[in-house]
C-alpha cells in the first residue's frame, strides 16, 4: 500500500502532469515553444572580423577602409581613427590607397548620425594629401545634402567639409558639375534670401508670418558659419588663379624648339575630357561647369544672384555683432563679382 | 538596425509635424519646404549615382522625404514642379533594383499626386501600365494592378471619362494585338474583366479587347477572353446585386439615432450620424434612377459571324495549331462558339461535323459537348447537318443496354437539339425514343417524357396516335401544323392583347376616323398619366441636353393639364355607360367592370374548342387591326389596361390550370432563346437514378453532403426526420422550447427530490396542492391576468 501512494505522488510530479488552465488568464506557453514573433529583413553583423594579428599594414588599412560601411558606429569611428593614424604614419608619398579612393569610401559618413564619427571623419580628411583628390562631385553632393539637412549638427559639419574643400582644392571644386551655381543656390535657400521677398510680405493676397533673419536655433552660430563659408566660396570662385609669368617662360625653355607641347601630349590628369560630358545626362544651367573666374562672375550676375546676395548681406549686416562682421566680409567678397 | 535619434534631431526631423503645419499655412512655411526640397534633391542625386544601395544609415531616408513632398507638393506647384517627373523616371529606370519599400512608396506617392491633380490620369496610367506588364516582382504587380483599377474607377466616378477609357483600351488592345503569342496579354484581359464587372467599361471597345484576346495565341489569354464572354455578364450582375445588398444591410437610421441619444455626444459621432443620413439619402436617390442599360458582351460584338468562324478555325479545328489547349480550355472555346452560333443564328456548318467524333459515352465531359451541340442548334441550321448527329446520339447513348445516366443524357441532348430545330428528327426514331418513357429508371423516363411533350407541341403528327395527347390530337385534326414543319419558316410576331383591343373597339362602336383623331389629340395627356404605371422610364442621354424654350414649355403644360381633366371626365362617363347595360358584369369584381364583357368574350374564344374554320376567321380578323391602321397612343394605353384586366380574369381558378401550362411553356421557350445550355441540363435527373451506397446515405443523413464534393442545395440533401428539421428551424429562428420540452429535458437529479417527497405528502397538503392547481387553472396560469387579479394565492 505504501508503495502505491509513493507511486501516485511520483506520478503527480511526472512529465505528463496537466497544467491547469484558468479562465481569463493567458495560456501558459509550452516549454518547447519557438519564438516566431520577430521578422528580420536583413541580417546585421554587429561584429565584423576584428582579429588584427598576422596581417601587414596594407591589408589592415584596406580592412579598416571596408569597416567604414559597418553598421556599428563605434566600429566606424575606430576605423576612421585607425585610418587617420595610418595616413600620418605612412606619409603622403606611399599611402596604400589613393586619397580619392579613401574619400570615395568615407564621403557617405558626412551624413552619419553620430557626431563622433563625423568629427573623426574631418580629422581624416585633414590629414589626407591635397594633391590627388580625384573627382569631387560625389563628395560635393554629400556636402550639399548635409548643408540642407534637418539636423543642425550635420549642417554645421557639412559647412566644415566645404571649408576643407575650399582650402584644399578650390579649382577642382569649381570644376565639378554644379559646383558653382548649385552651391550658390543651396546657400541662397539656407539663408532664405529669396530675392524680392521682404519680411512680412503679402503673397497671393495672404499675410504670411514674419521671419527673423537669425536662425531659429537662438544662437547665430550656424548663420555666422554659413556666411563665412559663403564668403570663402565666393572668394575662391571669383578670384582668378595667380598666373606665374615665369612658369610659362620656363616651360617654353624646357622644350625649346617646340611650341605648345602640352596640347599635343597625352593628358596627365584623370578623366581629361570629363568636362565635355559625353556620357552623362544633359546638364542645365545650374549643373553646368563654369571653368574660369570670369565665366563664373558673368553667370552670377546674369541669374540676378548678385543683387539678391547683396540685399541679403545688407540685411544681415544690420544685425551687427558676429553676424554683422561675417556679412561685411561677404560684402567684400561680392565686390569681386561686381568688378568681374 | 535603426539608430537612436537624439532629442534635438527628433524635433528637427519631425516631417509629419511640418507637413501638418504646411497644410494649414503654406505661405509661412514655404522656406521650410524649400529646405526640405533642397535636401530631397541632393539625396535624390546621390541616390541616382547608386540606386541599389539602401539609405537606412542616415538620419533622413529618401522614402520619408518623398512621402513628405508628395503630401505637400500641391501647395507649392512652382517649386516642386519637377517632382512628379523625378519619381516617374526613378520608377521607370530602376523599378527592378529599387528597395521594395521605397518602390511601393514611390508608386503610392504618384497616386497621391494624381489625387492632388499634380499629374493627370493619363500620365499615371502610362507610367504604371508598362511596369505592370514588365516587372518581375509579384508584389509590385499586385500593387500596380490595384492602383490602376482604382484610378480608372475614380476617374469614371462622376462621369464617364471617355478620353481616358479610350486611350487605356487602345493600350490594352495593342498589348495583345502587337504580340499575340506573349502571355503578357493576361493583364489586359484581367483589367478589362474587372472594369467590365464594375460597369466602368461597358462598351464595344472593351468587348473588342476580349475578342482579340480570345483569338490570341497564348492558352491563358485565350481562356481569359473566352471565359469573359461566357461569364462576364453574370459576374457583372452579381457584383451589382452585391453592392445594393451591402448598402441595404449597413444602415439602420433608427438604431443610429437611438445610439446617438444614449452615447456621449461628440463631434465624431455627430458626423457619423450625418454621414449615415447622407448615405441613406443617396441610396434613396439611387433607387429612383433607372437601371443602367447594359448590353451583354455577346451582343456588343462587332462581327459575330467572323468571330465565331475564327475561333472555330483557330482553336477547334486548326490546320496548324498555334496554341495548345487542353480539353477543358477547348470546351470553353466550344461553348463560346456554340453560344454565338445559337444566339446570333450564325451559319457554321463545319461545327456540326466537328461534334460527330466527340459524341460517344466514353468521351470525357461528354455532357458539356452535348450541351454545346444543343446550344449551337437554331432554327436556321439545315436539318441534314443535324440528322446524323441526332442519329449518332441515339445509337451511341440511348439503348436498353446502356447505363441509365447515359441514356438520359442522350435523350436530353436530343431534346435540346430538337427543341431548336424540330426538323432534325425523323418519325421512326422519334417513335422509338418516345418508348423510353416506359423505362424503369426515373431519369430516362423524365427525359423521354420531355421529348414527347416537346413533339406534342412542335410535330404531333410524327408521334403515334395514342402518344399525341388531347390538345395535340385536336390540333392535328384541325390541320394546324403546316407552318412550323417547313425549314426556314419564321413565326410572325403579334401584339399581345390586340384582339382584346379590337373587340373593345367593336363594342364601343369606335371604328371611324374621327375617333382616331381624338386618340392622337389626347396622347400627351395619356402619356402623362400612364407614366407612373406603365413602367417606361425616361432615360436621359449622357452629355447632351435638349434645349426647349421656357415659354413654349409652360404653355404646353397648361394645355396638357386641361386635357387631363377632360380625359378623366370622359373616362368616368364611359364607366357609367358600361355599368348601366352590363348585367353580365354584375357578378364580377368591381375592379374589372370596365372591360368585363370584352375579357369574358376573349376568354370564351381562347378556351373554346371550336372547329378550325372559326379559329381561322378570327385570326384573319384580328390581324387586320394592326396592319390596316396605326395604333394611337390612346389605343396603346387602352391595350395595356385591357391586358392587365385579362390577366386578372386569368387568375380565377377556372383559368389557372391553363395559365400554368402556358407559363411553363413560355418559360421553356424563354430559356431556349437567350440562356446557355449547361452540362447540368443534359445530365438532368440522372442523379435520381443513382443508387447511393450505405456510406453515402450515412453521410447525407449526418448532413455532411456528398462525399466527392458535388454541390447540392441543402434542402435536397436533408435526410433527417421531419421533427429534427422542425426543431432545427425553431432553434435557428431563436424561438424557445415548450414546457413539455423543458420537462422532458430536465436533469434527472433535479426531479428526484420532488419525486421522493410526492409520495409522503399528508392528505391536507395534497388537498391544498390540488386546490391551488384548480385555482391556477381558473386564473389562467401561474401569472395569468396579473393586473386584474390583484390577490395572491
Amino acid at each position: 500500500m505504501g508503495s502505491s501512494t509513493k507511486k501516485k505522488n511520483e506520478k503527480k510530479k511526472g512529465d505528463f502532469q496537466k497544467t491547469k488552465l484558468k479562465v481569463g488568464k493567458t495560456r501558459p506557453t509550452n516549454t518547447n515553444a519557438t519564438d516566431t514573433s520577430f521578422a528580420a529583413k536583413s541580417i546585421v553583423l554587429k561584429q565584423q572580423n576584428l582579429g588584427e594579428s598576422g596581417r601587414d599594414a596594407t591589408t589592415l588599412f584596406n580592412h579598416n577602409l571596408s569597416l567604414l560601411s559597418s553598421k556599428n558606429e563605434t566600429q566606424r569611428r575606430d576605423a576612421l581613427q585607425y585610418l587617420t593614424a595610418a595616413c600620418i604614419s605612412f606619409g603622403v608619398a606611399n599611402l596604400p590607397q589613393s586619397p580619392g579612393a579613401i574619400i570615395a569610401k568615407a564621403q557617405s559618413l558626412i551624413l552619419d548620425g553620430n557626431s563622433d564619427v563625423r568629427t573623426q571623419l574631418l580629422k581624416l580628411l585633414k590629414v589626407l594629401p591635397t594633391t590627388d583628390l580625384g573627382s569631387l562631385d560625389q563628395i560635393l553632393l554629400y556636402a550639399r545634402a548635409g548643408m540642407a539637412h534637418l539636423s543642425n549638427d550635420i549642417k554645421l559639419f557639412a559647412l566644415d567639409i566645404v571649408d576643407w574643400l575650399l582650402v584644399s582644392s578650390p579649382e577642382t571644386l569649381m570644376a565639378c558639375p554644379g559646383g558653382w551655381i548649385k552651391m550658390l543656390r543651396t546657400f541662397q535657400n539656407l539663408l532664405v534670401w529669396q530675392g524680392e521677398a521682404v519680411n512680412g510680405v503679402v503673397t497671393h493676397g495672404k499675410w504670411s508670418a514674419t521671419r527673423s533673419t537669425s536662425n531659429k536655433l537662438g544662437s547665430s552660430k550656424l548663420l555666422v558659419h554659413q556666411l563665412n563659408t559663403l564668403t570663402m566660396f565666393l572668394t575662391a570662385g571669383l578670384t582668378p588663379p595667380p598666373i606665374d609669368p615665369l612658369a610659362e617662360v620656363k616651360r617654353a625653355a624646357l622644350v625649346f624648339p617646340l611650341l605648345e607641347t602640352q596640347c599635343h601630349l597625352l593628358p596627365a590628369k584623370s578623366e581629361p575630357f570629363g568636362y565635355l560630358n559625353l556620357f552623362g545626362a544633359v546638364r542645365d544651367v545650374e549643373s553646368e561647369v563654369y571653368a574660369d573666374a570670369d565665366e563664373r562672375a558673368n553667370i552670377f550676375n546674369e541669374l540676378g544672384m548678385l543683387d539678391i546676395f547683396k540685399a541679403g548681406a545688407r540685411e544681415a549686416k544690420k544685425e551687427a555683432g558676429e553676424v554683422g562682421r561675417a556679412a561685411s566680409g561677404l560684402e567684400k567678397a561680392l565686390r569681386l563679382a561686381e568688378v568681374g | 538596425m535603426k539608430r537612436k535619434v537624439g532629442a534635438l534631431e527628433k524635433v528637427d526631423a519631425d516631417l509629419p509635424n511640418l507637413q501638418h503645419k504646411i497644410k494649414t499655412d503654406p505661405i509661412s512655411y514655404q522656406d521650410d519646404f524649400v529646405n526640405q526640397y533642397g535636401l530631397y534633391t541632393s539625396i535624390h542625386e546621390l541616390f541616382l549615382t547608386s540606386p541599389t544601395t539602401t539609405d537606412d544609415t542616415g538620419l533622413v531616408r529618401l522614402r520619408d522625404l518623398i512621402d513628405f513632398i508628395s503630401h505637400t507638393a500641391d501647395c507649392y506647384p512652382k517649386i516642386a514642379g519637377t517632382f512628379p517627373n523625378d519619381l516617374i523616371k526613378l520608377l521607370q529606370l530602376h523599378h527592378a533594383t529599387l528597395e521594395p519599400e521605397l518602390r511601393d512608396k514611390i508608386v503610392g506617392s504618384l497616386v497621391l499626386l494624381r489625387k492632388k491633380d499634380m499629374i493627370d490620369s493619363n500620365t499615371l496610367l502610362n507610367t504604371l501600365w508598362p511596369l505592370l506588364v514588365s516587372t518581375p516582382s509579384k508584389s509590385l504587380r499586385a500593387l500596380l494592378y490595384q492602383k490602376i483599377v482604382s484610378d480608372l474607377r475614380n476617374s469614371n466616378n462622376k462621369a464617364t471619362n471617355h478620353k481616358l477609357n479610350r486611350s487605356m483600351q487602345t493600350t490594352c488592345y495593342n498589348l495583345i494585338s502587337s504580340d499575340p503569342a506573349s502571355p503578357k496579354g493576361i493583364w489586359a484581359v484581367k483589367l478589362t474583366r474587372e472594369l467590365w464587372k464594375r460597369q466602368v467599361w461597358s462598351d464595344a471597345k472593351a468587348v473588342s479587347i476580349m475578342e482579340i484576346a480570345a483569338l490570341s495565341q497564348d492558352a491563358k489569354v485565350v481562356t481569359g477572353g473566352v471565359r469573359f464572354f461566357l461569364g462576364g455578364d453574370q459576374e457583372r450582375e452579381d457584383a451589382a446585386d452585391e453592392d445594393s445588398d451591402q448598402e441595404e444591410k449597413n444602415i439602420s437610421m433608427g438604431k443610429l439615432r437611438h445610439q446617438a441619444g444614449i452615447n456621449k455626444k461628440t463631434a465624431k459621432r455627430d458626423n457619423d450620424l450625418r454621414a449615415a443620413a447622407a448615405k441613406l439619402k443617396r441610396k434613396e436617390k439611387k433607387k429612383g434612377t433607372p437601371h443602367p442599360l447594359n448590353f451583354s458582351a455577346l451582343h456588343l460584338l462587332h462581327d459575330p459571324q467572323g468571330f465565331a468562324e475564327k475561333l472555330f478555325h483557330q482553336h477547334l479545328q486548326p490546320s496548324q495549331p498555334k496554341v495548345r489547349l487542353v480539353l477543358e480550355q477547348k470546351l470553353f472555346v466550344l461553348q463560346l462558339v456554340s453560344r454565338l452560333v445559337g444566339l446570333h443564328k450564325l451559319t457554321l456548318i463545319p461545327l456540326y461535323s466537328y461534334f460527330l467524333k466527340f459524341l460517344t459515352p466514353r468521351q470525357p465531359s461528354v455532357t458539356s459537348f452535348l450541351a454545346s451541340l444543343g446550344q449551337a442548334t437554331h432554327s436556321l441550321v439545315p436539318p441534314d447537318a443535324l440528322e446524323p448527329l441526332v442519329q449518332k446520339i441515339a445509337n451511341e447513348f440511348v439503348s436498353e443496354a446502356s447505363a441509365a445516366e447515359v441514356a438520359s443524357a442522350g435523350l436530353n441532348g436530343i431534346r435540346e437539339v430538337c427543341a431548336r430545330q424540330p426538323l432534325a428528327m425523323n418519325e421512326t426514331l422519334l417513335q422509338d425514343l418516345v418508348q423510353y418513357r416506359k423505362s424503369k429508371d426515373k431519369g430516362v423516363q423524365m427525359a423521354a417524357r420531355g421529348l414527347l411533350s416537346l413533339y406534342r407541341e412542335v410535330g404531333a403528327e410524327m408521334l403515334r396516335k395514342r402518344d399525341r395527347g388531347r390538345d395535340a390530337a385536336m390540333k392535328v385534326r384541325a390541320g394546324d401544323v403546316g407552318g412550323a414543319r417547313r425549314f426556314g419558316h419564321v413565326e410572325g410576331g403579334g401584339i399581345e392583347g390586340l384582339e382584346l383591343l379590337e373587340q373593345w373597339k367593336e363594342e364601343q362602336g369606335m371604328e371611324g376616323s374621327e375617333d382616331e383623331a381624338a386618340g392622337w389629340e389626347k396622347w400627351d395627356a395619356q402619356s402623362d398619366n400612364s407614366e407612373s404605371d406603365t413602367g417606361w422610364v425616361n432615360v436621359e442621354s449622357e452629355g447632351e441636353e435638349i434645349d426647349i424654350s421656357d415659354s413654349e414649355d409652360e404653355r404646353e403644360k397648361a394645355a396638357a393639364k386641361k386635357r387631363k381633366i377632360e380625359v378623366a371626365q370622359r373616362k368616368k362617363s364611359d364607366k357609367e355607360n358600361v355599368d348601366g347595360d352590363g348585367d353580365a358584369a354584375a357578378d364580377k369584381p368591381a375592379a374589372e367592370d370596365n372591360t368585363s364583357a370584352a375579357a369574358e368574350a376573349s376568354e370564351r374564344t381562347t378556351a373554346s374548342l371550336e372547329p378550325e374554320a372559326a379559329l381561322k376567321r378570327e385570326e384573319s380578323r384580328i390581324s387586320t387591326l394592326a396592319t390596316t391602321r396605326i395604333l394611337t397612343p390612346a389605343d396603346l394605353a387602352k391595350l395595356q389596361e385591357l391586358r392587365q384586366n385579362a390577366a386578372l380574369t386569368h387568375a380565377l381558378p377556372s383559368a389557372k390550370r391553363r395559365k400554368l401550362a402556358a407559363a411553363s411553356a413560355a418559360a421553356q421557350a424563354a430559356r431556349h432563346t437567350d440562356d446557355a445550355v449547361t452540362a447540368a441540363d443534359i445530365a438532368g435527373l440522372a442523379k435520381l437514378s443513382h443508387k447511393s451506397t450505405k456510406e453515402e446515405k450515412v453521410r447525407m443523413a449526418k448532413g455532411l453532403g456528398l462525399p466527392n464534393g458535388a454541390t447540392e442545395d441543402a434542402g435536397a440533401n436533408d435526410h433527417r426526420s421531419t421533427t429534427a428539421r422542425r426543431k432545427e428551424k425553431k432553434a435557428a429562428e431563436g424561438k424557445s422550447t415548450t414546457n413539455r420540452e423543458k420537462a422532458r429535458k430536465k436533469n434527472f437529479l433535479m426531479t428526484l427530490g420532488k419525486a421522493k417527497k410526492k409520495g409522503k405528502r399528508s392528505l391536507g397538503v395534497q388537498r391544498g396542492i390540488l386546490k391551488a392547481h384548480v385555482e391556477r387553472g381558473k386564473r389562467g396560469g401561474k401569472r395569468g391576468n396579473k393586473g386584474q387579479a390583484g390577490g395572491g394565492s
